[in-house]
């Protein structure tokens, strides 16, 4: 019973000849895969960027401690600056418009981001002398 | 834009480092080793820059978050050193239910980005009506064109000079008012991380304030009258 009604459909749907099965496809998928990786392009400069993205955006939700929240945003600017420098080099191949200004806009979240670290740990100092804390779900108060 | 042989290798390895750094960042328990995970994380990203041919942003990069930012996180962290974390007493994470809701933000935030470089990165192609092939070769010939450098194995691109004159002629107001900014950074972190002794030295504390305060330290008085 199980046998026919499981088993025998789950195998024809694995290794179905020609193009239906679901394991050619998943070996086409891989070759495919494969091919594009040997080339990496514009795609997958925003893929890694999107990831680290993601990573970061995960940190700044999820960690306790205000110091690593704020290498969370770290991580977050630096994907960003990652998108800009890969599109100015993509519009440098297609000879479109001015292809720099990706990359001098990259310059200026350098310094934003620098500036931001600067000021957001001189806050982290001047609260651990009043908490005594760096965990974020501890300092809920705006006023204490 | 496409890059080939050595380059694709070293994208996947630079790419990969950033991302698995990034991740442990994230993750570590000691604020110390996650600052050292996010360095190797930036390096990373910064290799990345010099794949994309952007050598004077992946120097900038090195310089100043590396060498400057990481350090002031650094010293940070040794300023508020919390034990309790290191030790694996205390709970690094939010409550499970926060967490939970967050990576499930997170990865619809991923799937939906993937998703979307997947459709739209042909439709850029077709758009600009060219293909990965066709801009691999356009950038092969602009390579063959540029002057070799010293070692005869590289060539030296004009990038970093293009940067420069354009960050002068067409971003020089931009660039005067980020140099105001990080002047007011500068003045803010000075400010904020004041002590209270110096900020009564400084006569910059509120006269209630200071009543109270000095009731409960009476050194400060000393410093109060000397300025």
């Amino acid at each position: 019973m199980i046998m026919q009604s499981v088993i025998i459909p789950a195998l024809t749907f694995l290794f179905q000849d020609g193009s239906g099965g679901f394991l050619s496809w998943l070996w086409e998928w891989a070759i495919r895969a494969w091919d594009s990786a040997k080339q990496p392009d514009l795609s997958k400069f925003l893929v890694i960027g999107a990831l680290l993205f993601i990573i970061g955006v995960a940190g700044v939700l999820t960690r306790r401690n205000i110091i690593v929240i704020f290498m969370s945003i770290e991580l977050i600017l630096n994907a960003a600056n990652l998108n800009f420098v890969a599109f100015s080099r993509y519009l440098q191949a297609t000879n479109s418009v001015d292809a720099v200004a990706g990359q001098l806009f990259a310059v200026f979240v350098i310094v934003v981001a620098a500036a931001e670290a600067a000021i957001g740990l001189g806050i982290v100092i001047a609260l651990y002398r009043n908490k005594e804390t760096i965990w974020v779900d501890e300092i809920d108060l705006l006023k204490w | 834009m496409t890059l080939s042989g050595y380059e694709a290798l070293f994208f996947w390895i630079f790419g990969l480092a950033a991302i698995f750094a990034g991740l442990l960042t994230v993750m570590a328990r000691n604020a110390v080793h996650s600052a050292l995970f996010l360095i190797s994380s930036l390096v990373s990203v910064a290799a990345l820059f010099v794949l994309a041919g952007a050598e004077f942003i992946a120097g900038v990069q090195i310089l100043v978050y590396v060498g400057g930012v990481m350090v002031l996180f650094l010293f940070v962290i040794m300023l508020v050193n919390v034990g309790a974390e290191e030790k694996g007493r205390d709970e690094i994470f939010n409550k499970q239910k926060q967490v939970t809701a967050s990576l499930i933000f997170c990865f619809l935030l991923v799937a939906g980005v993937l998703y979307a470089v997947s459709k739209a990165y042909p439709a850029l192609l077709a758009n600009a009506n060219t293909t990965s092939e066709a801009l691999a070769a356009q950038q092969a010939s602009r390579g063959k064109s540029l002057e070799t450098g010293a070692t005869g194995t590289s060539r030296i691109t004009l990038d970093t000079e293009l940067v420069g004159s354009s960050l002068y002629r067409y971003a020089s107001l931009p660039f005067e008012i980020a140099s105001v900014l990080l002047l007011v950074a500068i003045i803010g972190s000075v400010m904020l991380a004041r002590t209270l002794k110096q900020e009564v030295s400084a006569d910059d504390v509120d006269p209630e304030v200071l009543q109270e305060e000095i009731a409960a330290n009476p050194e400060l008085e000393k410093l109060e009258s000397r300025s």
